[in-house]
């Protein structure tokens, strides 16, 4: 069993619940950037949550399947398409071999996340099967994916009657300005009153610098008290970096463990998936909150999976809704087109001309 | 000795901070903090990064809250000064100092008017103490207590140095585990790896420890190579005098 690659789309690598454990050698967690919709779509075809899938970057991929396999999709809208015909998000969809499944543009958010029931196997590197990108290791031969790449999916025996009722209401990301909750510190004190004002009340826009490592944000410079050096600690995930330039710097999955630059926040993590479907232009906020609060919101999205995957493993709990016919024997259609346009884009500093068309509405 | 300070770093994890310096002594509270966790672990405790001055302590706050965790934590400062650490560990690294490999060593010599043969002697004389690891998988983070170089790093960084060179400045002394840029200038270069993911714990060295580099020449050096390629390698420790 296993998935083939015929177009890999920008940047799209394996990825799973992250690395642990490693840090203090230098080696950060990796996974997931959205891991809310990563998470849904390993629920949805009824995985562990934290089971290695695919993440796909701005520009999907196409991908055929040599068996018959039950997969999901979530996080941004890349006008999937199966067998050329549209296919929904958010719900367990039965393959058979041969099928083919297309992902293209996403018009609003970043990052799209494909599980397959059972997982995708590659050898784990230190316990995880994470692509560190940035490093070279983990994943599919620690880098992202080619064209003609084979990614064994790992057997299942655990039975699981009727995906096609497994499904969620679709989570579409929201175009406009993006309010990133964060907790201040460890080095706030290390900026002027001024400079924490601007960073919390102005608008920052997202860079062409914007990758797994980090988002560069362009907008209001962050004054410091005297200058940006500390001696180096710890980084988390969602650590905001403010070095000389006074220019805000999202530390995301593969950052670095260690930092020298002073923090001005954190973001917090029920909200790190908003900045994990941001891209070049995005517009972020940023909204202090104490840390009490942000544990809340934490409990709350774990509640939240929790009953959905409950809901999955029992589907009486399921609200009930017509199964659309299965998309797989529907005839492929040619699409209008609304729209058709050349743009360009940065990921990782490599420039890609991409062609985003919009479907007409029928 | 000042109070350690703990602060949030997220919502899930807390940094301890001790002073605000570089210096063995306030490493040691770092390092006897690690172990004193390490020890008597508390539920819900996550990864411990260790930094110069500073532990960050993660934990899952869908099993312990902050306001608990900082409490465990501050117990555990209590507790700390009466741990006694193992000893430390000393790891001999191999350097090839062969002008084929060391290309800055004639420059480093003209910047501290000494014979090349005087400044591979500094370099391999004293450990270096690891305070930290990190920039890269097994990029130690060390520096000597005597006898530091004059010079600092270059004006112009070279957009790509090999892995297993071996980069000084001041009493600094890093080991570069992959292919990258770097700004410092290259003493020469050793043919073990530093992160090697074959095998089931990648790291050579880890954070609290010390290095001594032994010189050896480019034949032992190639030997070494070719062991290390087999896997079959495996680099001298011993633990460090008091």
């Amino acid at each position: 069993m296993a998935i083939v690659v015929l177009s890999p789309g920008i940047l799209t690598s394996v990825q799973d619940g992250g690395r642990q454990g490693y840090q203090q050698y230098g080696v950060s967690p990796s996974g997931p950037m959205d891991a809310h919709a990563f998470r849904t779509a390993n629920i949805l075809v009824g995985n562990d949550p934290d089971e290695a899938g695919l993440e796909m970057t701005v520009m999907g991929a196409e991908l055929t399947f040599t068996d018959a396999a039950v997969i999901a999709l979530a996080g941004a809208d890349m006008g999937a398409t199966l067998n050329g015909t549209k296919t929904d998000m958010y719900r367990a969809l039965c393959v058979q071999a041969g099928d083919v499944l297309k992902l293209g543009f996403a018009l609003s958010g970043c990052r799209t996340y494909l599980a397959v029931r059972g997982g995708i196997g590659t050898e784990p590197v230190m316990g995880s099967r994470a692509t560190m990108i940035g490093k070279n290791f983990g994943g599919y031969k620690g880098r992202k994916l080619q064209k003609d790449d084979v990614l064994e999916i790992r057997p299942c025996s655990k039975e699981f009657p009727h995906p096609e009722t497994y499904f969620t209401q679709p989570e579409p990301v929201q175009p406009g300005v993006r309010t990133l909750r964060v907790i201040l510190g460890p080095q706030a004190d290390r900026f002027t009153e001024k400079g924490i004002h601007t960073f919390l009340s102005s608008e920052y826009t997202v860079g062409q610098d914007f990758d797994r490592q980090g988002y560069r944000l362009e907008g209001e410079k962050i004054e410091h008290k005297t200058d940006s050096n500390i001696i180096s600690d710890g980084v988390v995930t969602g650590s905001i970096q403010v070095p000389g330039t006074g220019l805000p710097i999202v530390m995301t999955a593969e950052r670095a463990t260690v930092g020298g630059y002073t923090k001005i926040a954190t973001v917090i993590t029920a909200d790190l998936p908003l900045i994990g479907q941001c891209k070049a232009g995005d517009r972020i906020r940023f909204q202090e909150v104490t840390v009490e609060t942000a544990q809340d919101l934490l409990q709350q999205e774990a509640d939240r999976l929790a009953l959905l995957r409950k809901q999955v493993e029992d589907p009486s709990h399921l609200p009930q809704k017509s199964v659309p016919a299965a998309a797989a024997q529907a005839p492929a259609v040619e699409h209008e087109y609304e729209y058709t346009k050349d743009v360009t884009i940065s990921i990782n500093g490599i420039s890609y001309e991409v062609t985003i068309q919009k479907w007409k509405e029928e | 000795m000042s109070e350690a300070v703990i602060c949030p770093a997220g919502d899930s994890a807390l940094l301890v901070e001790f002073e605000n310096e570089i210096s063995l002594e306030v490493n040691s509270r770092v390092r006897a903090l690690k172990y004193t966790l390490e020890q008597s672990p508390f539920d819900g405790m996550g990864e411990l990064v260790p930094a110069y001055r500073s532990l960050l302590v993660c934990y899952d706050p869908l099993k312990i809250r902050m306001k608990a965790a900082q409490e465990e934590i501050r117990s555990r400062l209590g507790h700390m000064d009466r741990v006694s650490l193992p000893k430390a560990i000393v790891t001999e690294i191999p350097v090839c100092y062969d002008k084929e490999y060391a290309v800055d060593l004639e420059h480093i010599a003209q910047l501290e008017h000494k014979m090349e043969e005087e400044v591979i002697r500094i370099h391999s004389q004293s450990d270096y103490f690891v305070y930290m690891l990190g920039f890269a998988p097994g990029h130690p983070y060390t520096a000597r207590f005597e006898n530091p170089f004059s010079f600092k790093r270059m004006e112009n960084p070279r957009l790509r140095i090999p892995g297993g060179s071996i980069v000084v400045q001041l009493a600094l002394s890093d080991i570069i585990p992959f292919d990258q840029p770097c700004g410092w200038n290259i003493i020469g270069s050793t043919p073990v790896l530093a992160c090697d993911y074959r095998k089931e714990n990648p790291f050579l060295l880890r954070a609290g420890q010390w290095i001594h580099h032994r010189p050896v020449s480019k034949e032992e050096y190639l030997d070494i190579k070719k062991q290390v390629e087999d896997g079959t390698y495996v680099c001298k420790t011993w633990e460090k005098e008091d």
